[in-house]
């Protein structure tokens, strides 16, 4: 028993040995802190759908970059917290990533979160990047907080210009949800829809709860628009799309990105037929990566990604922060949430692989927009608007 | 740590709400569901002053207090000659209604919230000294709410919620007393949404929902209702479970259903083995077992 015992012993001491020479790089990386990247995205609640697809984005970059060497030689690592799209679990989870982890840095996403949690990182002086949300707000939060992504005056400004210009559509009706991504996007909409030469006919707000939308669309088609931009969320889109269509209005329909999804294409059918999406990342046929990482998740996860081009900026972001950290190793200054903010001033252009070039200007981004129509049942791309 | 530091200011801030809801639904017997409605008219009046006149935080706090208390009166007279069913109705009306309107009125931010709320307290004592404001507002709330139901009009709040037929009969204005306790109730809550906006410098309406009111039961009702004590617990279990959760570090397939489930599973499991609460009356006590066997 005791022989036994010593000889478990030994094994276990020559396989640790053999371990350690067999695998130098795991000795390398553990030698060194691992960089832990903070990203609070809503894992539980009805968005978790699309938060915890964006945290498997960010842990595959993460993969990516620890395979080729990590970020000046430290591993990254993902530390994510749920904030299930509320205000205040965001609010708490930055608190853990300033108080508990001493992160100089966090990413963060949804409008009404990333505005929650705007004072805390302008207060203690940590560097917040939005990563998803896009109410306009955002770049007046604060010296504190940036955005990789673009706000809704980039899509919606440029897809309501084509619309008239390209499309010749002068008559629009616009549909929104009743909360900050509705309101600002929808008002963006009609002063460039506006500006163009175009009319819009009907502007109509829905409750964010809403299931039943026939008043609003009788209304609707009464005003006779020749195009329909609807702006809400991915639970709403397709009921007032398919609502539309059972009323027998056929008019041409746009969106924006959070429709760009698999699942509308499904639950609408043929009424989804014609509907105009904006991407603001590139798509297969133009960036040769996305296709080898899609199939990648789908290996991996088995299915789909929840919003593709939002995990792209997810990804990404990993990418933005080995080029920070990078910049202060050969600077020589340790990471604080001013030594980042000049980082990413000071390099101010990210080649970034999944998203494209990013440019920080100021306290917003301007991005190329992709705008995609469904056809026979499959997104294919319509133009890119730079 | 600042951590631990937001995370008790925010448990003082809703020992603070749990206990003015328990004087109104525990000892007042009064069945409402607009309790979140209060918090928020707090929040957003103190939060306006602060923005649009600069006012000094003790002012604005007070007088988002006094709001909350003008329009639980509104509430209370309107609503109050009927109790019940009834009630409860009313409070939901009140709740979505006002709700409705501050996520429509462009002065209160809309849908986007109120942002921008200034900092009164800079620095490295700001976080220490809302610490000391909040557990001292919550420490005078309970006791002030104990001192009340522990005296004389503490005994006749119990006898009309238990008995209001008879205490009438007696000559007592029962309407009068609810709308004081409705009062009082939404006061205390108004005031910690002051607090709330001071803290947080931001506010918006998904904040202030309806489902905040079963957060809140289910804080008065776990810690034990109509007890001084129970909100604290209750406020105490149900802010700090789900966070000391998150430290276990599990995978997320077992941490999305266990945080989506605890409440259920509290809530079970005291209805079955302890339906006072954990503060109430144990029904096992050698006296109770007395009584009943009397």
């Amino acid at each position: 028993m005791t022989r036994s015992l010593i000889l478990s012993r030994r094994h276990l001491v020559a396989g640790a040995a053999l371990t350690t020479l067999a695998m130098p790089s795991i000795v390398r990386a553990q030698a060194k802190d691992p960089i832990k990247l903070g990203t609070a995205m809503p894992l539980t609640g009805s968005q978790a759908g699309y938060g915890a697809d964006f945290i498997t984005g960010m842990r595959m970059a993460a993969k990516d970059v620890n395979d080729a060497g990590g970020i000046a030689g430290r591993p990254v690592e993902i530390l994510a917290l749920d904030t299930q799209a509320d205000p205040q679990l965001g609010i708490n989870a930055v608190n853990r990533f300033i108080g508990v982890e001493k992160l100089p840095m966090f990413f963060i996403a949804w409008s009404a979160v990333v505005k929650a949690v705007a004072p805390v990182a302008n207060r203690e002086k940590i560097l917040a990047i939005n990563t998803g949300a896009n109410a306009p707000e955002i770049a007046h939060l604060g010296d504190y907080v940036y955005t990789a992504f673009p706000l809704a005056d980039v899509d919606i400004s440029k897809l309501a210009r084509y619309t008239v210009n390209t499309l010749a559509k002068k008559r629009a009706a616009v549909l929104y949800i009743n909360n900050d991504t509705g309101i600002d996007a929808a008002k963006i909409y009609r002063e460039n829809f506006t500006a163009a030469g175009g009319q819009v006919v009907a502007f109509e707000a829905y409750d964010p709860k809403a299931t039943e939308f026939t008043g609003m669309l009788l209304k609707t088609r009464a005003a006779n628009p020749d195009m329909v931009h609807v702006h809400g969320l991915l639970t709403d889109v397709p009921q007032v799309i398919a609502q539309m269509r059972q009323l027998g209005m056929t008019q041409r329909v746009s969106t924006y990105s959070v429709a760009y999804n698999p699942k509308i294409i499904e639950q609408l059918g043929a009424a989804a037929e014609g509907l105009i999406v904006t991407s603001l990342a590139p798509g297969v046929e133009e960036n040769p990566l996305v296709a080898p990482f899609i199939e990648r998740w789908k290996k991996e996860i088995g299915r789909a990604p929840n919003g593709l081009p939002y995990i792209q900026y997810q990804y990404d972001m990993v990418l933005l922060a080995k080029a920070m950290y990078e910049y202060l190793d050969k600077a020589g200054k340790p990471a604080t949430g001013e030594s980042l903010i000049e980082a990413l001033n000071t390099v101010k252009e990210f080649a970034l692989p999944m998203t494209g070039k990013l440019v920080i200007d100021g306290h917003r981004v301007d991005k190329t927009v992709y705008l995609l129509t469904v056809e026979k049942g499959k997104f294919v791309p319509l133009t890119t608007l730079t | 740590m600042e951590y631990l530091a937001t995370v008790t200011i925010l448990i003082a801030i809703y020992v603070i709400l749990a206990a003015s809801y328990n004087l109104v639904i525990g000892y007042g017997g009064l069945a409402t569901v607009a309790h979140p409605i209060f918090f928020a008219i707090g929040a957003y009046v103190s939060g306006l002053l602060a923005i649009h006149v600069g006012m000094p935080p003790i002012l604005s706090v007070a007088l988002g207090a006094v709001a909350a208390m003008v329009a639980s009166v509104l509430l209370a007279a309107s609503s109050l000659r009927v109790s019940g069913d009834y009630l409860l109705i009313a409070s939901l009306g009140f709740q979505l209604g006002l709700l409705q309107l501050i996520r429509n009125l462009e002065l209160t931010g809309g849908p986007g919230g109120l942002s921008n709320i200034p900092s009164t307290i800079t620095g490295a004592a700001r976080t220490p000294a809302f610490l000391a404001i909040t557990i001292g507002l919550a420490a005078v709330s309970v006791l002030g709410i104990r001192a009340i139901v522990r005296g004389p009009y503490g005994r006749a709040i119990t006898a009309m919620r238990d008995e209001e037929l008879a205490f009438t009969a007696l000559g007592r204005n029962a309407m009068s007393m609810k709308i004081v306790i409705f009062a009082i109730g939404c006061g205390v809550a108004g005031m910690a949404g002051g607090v709330y906006a001071y803290y947080f410098q931001y506010v918006s309406p998904e904040q202030f929902e309806v489902l905040q009111s079963a957060q809140i039961l289910t804080m008065v009702v776990l810690g034990g209702m109509a007890t001084a004590y129970g909100p604290v617990v209750g406020a105490v279990l149900l802010l700090a479970i789900p966070q000391a959760i998150t430290f276990l570090n599990l995978p997320q397939n077992i941490m999305a259903p266990l945080q989506g489930i605890i409440f259920t599973v509290l809530v079970l499991l005291f209805l079955f083995l302890r339906p006072t609460g954990i503060m109430g009356a144990s029904e096992s006590k050698p006296r109770a077992r007395a009584t009943e066997a009397a």
